[in-house]
């Protein structure tokens, strides 16, 4: 296993460098640079083509498509990932401040969605034609279909505004300093980013385990007089838990990206707002690092999956023996 | 069968029924019979006449949407006789029969055993319930019951998963757990269906041996006439949820009294009569559980039909082991004596 993750991590750096590639000359094509984002609109008209080149020349923007990647290539590989042309902040300096935050977000949602999606898949199978199994169906598909946003608008008037429960966004309030004093804050924005995941994860449980529970080893279990739960979880949600897996950890990318929504939602200041923003000011170094780190990201989940999925089946082998 | 304690599992007209879309399936519609300690009992007849379910019966292992309607299956378990159909069907009583006295093999071993635990474990799994030994004592125990098995270099395969084992030696491997704790009854359904014919006869081979050393009862449920011949002291053909002929297997093969018996006999190739032998196979296939002929379930196919099968025949006792459910077993008898 321990040659597939090497094998796997020279995998990671050519892919990087392709994407890397594609992802800029989608911006060289896309209308516009930085610095025509940069004047503003009531300017636009006072301002003259030689002080717009004259601008270009100080980012370096007059420079050809090719010149430009490979200088930003050669400063990301010396650890450089230089500065946003829209703030001047260092691109290092938004990364530490916003990675945190969206990754606190979509970590506590990936947790309770997986908690609850497996569980209540579990017992949705196992109560199958029931009251329960009917109304945790009804209630899945409602959780698939429903756009976040809106869950999270509802979730905010109902417990932020009538309830006055828990605040409407934000992360980090002044003078709030302790872990416990913080959690009130992620709690909405976590639940509403997890009830997609838990219900996509829940139908796929509870298919996967419906599918496991009518194998023949699972009446061999029975024949051996083992005990319900034994036979139910033991035998039967081990088995059902590999496609799960897999699915869980293709949603993580997605959730990373996807949480940009509810981010925006609940001000959470994370990765996803920020990535909105560089894309419309043509950021050029800003939108080439979050890509990356999306990419990367992707990539990560992917060699976990095939790690966790050989853990948890045998028959699954990496590599050569 | 006078002999009372000789007796390991009575039989007395069982009747289990399977409910769908409000129709109801009367898949073993009064079956009865005994197995003797030490001896096996066949159990042969088409796919769909109720082998399997008869089998799940006695387990309690019966899907959702059957249940015991009626009936008794008695089991005796030292000196005491347990009613199995009155046992809640995954209560502790019934989980300490299943595995412990009762033992099951299943007909496909790709299938049957858990693909994401080692052999050792499934197993052990069996031990653990049943019986008192220590982890250490477990993985002994079970070594040697793949090494009576003749897997070879057992202490390696224990840890093994069932995908790098072959057909054969899976099927091996669930005997040996059939057989972890020295069950009374062992009951096989079609157990070597999926195997080679080779490794049918190895698998056969270690059942009757296991039959002889601990004088285990094995029901056996089969298809196959030519292992009927081989390995039945006792048995039972079964069409449409009814026992229609029964005995030792000497009665049944050698005299058979019912048509349908005959008819199954006929149907199969013997080896060494060449190309050109006579092969009848048995006319029409079976009727349609939900729209079942009125009388004998089998007169439709029948070439010895007559107004007489329109009503249930009962079962007749020829001798004292020799029992059939024909009208016309007295002229059927006389002509193929």
């Amino acid at each position: 296993m321990t040659t597939y993750i090497i094998q796997r991590l020279f995998i990671f750096f050519p892919m990087l460098l392709v994407i890397s590639f594609l992802v800029y000359s989608g911006l060289e094509l896309s209308p516009g640079d930085a610095v025509s984002h940069m004047i503003s609109p009531e300017l636009a008209s006072t301002i003259t083509a030689e002080q717009l080149d004259a601008m270009r020349e100080a980012y370096g923007l007059n420079q050809s498509f090719l010149t430009r990647y490979w200088i930003w290539l050669t400063s990301m590989v010396q650890g450089d990932m230089g500065y946003s042309m829209a703030g001047g902040v260092a691109i290092s300096e938004i990364m530490v401040k916003t990675v945190p935050a969206t990754l606190e977000l979509s970590m506590v949602a990936l947790f309770f969605s997986t908690i609850l999606g497996c569980s209540l898949g579990v017992i949705s199978a196992l109560k199958r034609g029931s009251g329960t199994d009917n109304s945790l169906t009804v209630a899945g598909m409602a959780g698939v279909s429903i756009p976040e946003f809106f869950f999270g608008l509802v979730a905010i008037l109902l417990f932020a505004i009538e309830l006055k429960w828990l605040p409407v966004g934000g992360r980090l309030l002044p003078h709030y300093e302790t872990l416990w004093d913080r959690i009130p804050n992620i709690v909405l924005p976590s639940l509403v980013l997890a009830l997609m995941m838990t219900a996509g994860a829940m139908r796929y449980a509870r298919s996967s385990m419906l599918d496991v529970l009518a194998r023949e080893f699972i009446t061999t279990a029975r024949s051996k007089g083992m005990p319900e739960w034994r036979v139910n979880i033991l035998h039967g949600f081990r088995v059902a838990l590999t496609p799960v897996v897999v699915l869980i950890g293709f949603r993580l990318p997605l959730l990373i990206g996807g949480s940009t929504i509810i981010e925006q939602v609940y001000q959470w200041p994370g990765i996803g707002s920020m990535f909105i923003r560089s894309v419309r000011a043509s950021d050029y170094p800003l939108v080439m690092t979050i890509s990356l780190m999306y990419v990367f990201v992707v990539l990560t989940a992917s060699l976990i999956i095939d790690v966790l999925t050989a853990l948890i089946d045998p028959r699954v082998r990496l590599g050569k023996e | 069968m006078e002999d009372k304690n000789n007796i390991a599992l009575s039989v007395r007209d069982l009747k289990t029924f399977f409910y769908t879309n409000n129709r109801c399936n009367k898949a073993v519609n009064g079956v009865s019979f005994d197995v003797e300690k030490g001896k096996t009992l066949c159990i042969v007849g088409e796919s769909g006449c109720g082998k399997s379910v008869t089998a799940a019966t006695i387990m309690q292992l019966l899907p959702t949407l059957s249940r015991i309607e009626e009936g008794e299956i008695k089991f005796q378990k030292d000196d005491k006789i347990i009613n199995i159909e009155k046992l809640e069907k995954n209560g502790k009583e019934m989980r300490e029969i299943r595995g412990s006295d009762i033992a099951m093999i299943f007909q496909d071993p790709m299938t049957a055993l858990n693909p994401v635990y080692t052999v050792g474990f499934q197993i052990s799994e069996n031990l653990k319930y049943h019986t008192n030994l220590n982890k250490k004592e477990i993985r002994e125990k079970c070594i040697s019951l793949l090494n009576d098995m003749g897997i070879p270099l057992p202490e390696k395969r224990i840890d093994e998963y069932p995908h790098s084992y072959s057909g054969g030696m899976r099927q091996r491997a669930m005997i040996a757990m059939a057989m972890a704790c020295n069950p009374k009854i062992l009951i096989a359904d079609e157990p070597t269906t999926a195997l080679d014919v080779t490794i049918q006869a190895q698998i056969f081979e270690l059942m009757d041996k296991l039959k002889k050393e601990n004088d285990t009862a094995i029901i056996l449920i089969t298809h196959d006439m030519g292992v009927v011949a081989e390995l039945a002291d006792n048995v039972a053909v079964m069409y449409m949820g009814n026992i229609v002929e029964a005995g030792t297997a000497d009665d049944v093969l050698r005299r058979p009294t019912h048509p349908y018996t005959k008819a199954l006999l006929e149907s199969v190739p013997v080896l060494g009569r060449g190309k050109n032998q006579d092969i009848n196979p048995i006319k029409g296939s079976t009727p349609d559980p939900y729209n079942r002929p009125i009388g004998c379930q089998f007169a439709p196919r029948c070439n010895w039909q007559t107004e007489s099968c329109d009503v249930m025949p009962e079962i007749t006792q020829i001798n004292e082991t020799h029992q059939v459910r024909c009208h016309k077993y007295e002229q059927f008898f006389e002509k193929y004596k």
